[in-house]
């Protein structure tokens, strides 16, 4: 499936969606002191609050630019 | 400082959530830069804070030894005798009391802290995932190193007052005579005898 697709209103919600579930297990990171609380945050919630930010890169990169072939090709006015 | 970065999770989470219910919203030029802050600057400066945070608390003492191995080696710090030197440099204040293992075991080097989370993450794995060695027989992979103590002692007026330090300066500094196990200050964290030690208990 190309991401076009896809839909930038999709790829929003899952982009926003894997932001906000990053950001809530880092606020629990944060309110552990416990060894394992460092994982937690740096192996689960900064990975999912960085793919939500790709994601919402690759929504403005991808979904955002024109086609390529919808583009109308105005033709040369002469004389100029 | 964590409730400034909690307040800044908060604010994200509640612009993402907007874009999560009402994702159209973005069609309009001012809500894009809101998104684009929402979905993208807001979170990676999150992730900045979150590291930043999480990196200075596995600094302190109590984060140490909040793993069950170690907790000899906390208490070891309140031997009451002055020829234990971890426990001299940490009741003397020569260290810092709330970051007394990071002072003396963090590698003073240009890749050292990275090192050093590295070596914390294998200590995680094998206290949760393999099996948590005796307290007694943990060592410190290649020894410690004289560095650690010369980056606080080189240079001071009784370090550099005394005649053996002085005899031996270059000999420390290329770690051919180590400070530790050649005789001079050889009683660091003995935790096999702890329960035969009288240990100092600080007034409140």
């Amino acid at each position: 499936m190309k991401i076009r697709e896809i839909g930038t209103g999709r790829l929003l919600r899952i982009s926003s969606f894997l932001v906000i579930l990053g950001l809530l297990l880092e606020i629990v990171s944060l309110l552990w002191f416990h060894p394992l609380s460092f994982v937690l945050f740096a192996f689960l919630a900064a990975s999912l609050i960085g793919l939500g930010i790709l994601l919402y890169l690759v929504s403005l990169v991808f979904v955002a630019a024109p086609q390529a072939g919808n583009t109308p090709i105005r033709p040369p006015v002469a004389g100029r | 400082m964590i409730g400034v970065l909690i307040c800044q999770i908060v604010l994200s989470i509640a612009l993402a959530s907007v874009f999560l219910i009402r994702p159209a919203l973005t069609h309009a030029a001012s809500w894009k830069i809101l998104a684009f802050l929402g979905l993208c600057v807001l979170p990676a400066l999150c992730i900045v804070g979150g590291m930043n945070t999480h990196v200075q608390r596995s600094e302190q003492t109590q984060f140490c030894i909040s793993c069950h191995v170690m907790i000899p080696y906390g208490q070891s710090l309140y031997v009451d005798d002055p020829s234990h030197i971890p426990a001299q440099h940490f009741q003397n204040h020569r260290v810092p009391a709330d970051m007394a293992c990071y002072s003396c075991h963090a590698d003073y080097t240009i890749y050292g802290p990275l090192k050093d989370k590295l070596q914390g993450l294998k200590r995680i794995y094998m206290q949760y995932l393999s099996t948590p060695p005796d307290p007694a027989a943990i060592r410190i992979a290649g020894g410690f190193k004289n560095a650690q103590c010369l980056h606080c002692h080189l240079g001071a007026r009784d370090f550099d007052g005394n005649a053996v330090h002085a005899a031996l300066l270059e000999s420390l500094k290329s770690e051919q005579t180590s400070c530790l196990t050649s005789g001079c200050h050889d009683t660091a964290h003995d935790v096999a005898n702890l329960n035969h030690l009288k240990l100092w208990r600080p007034a409140q």
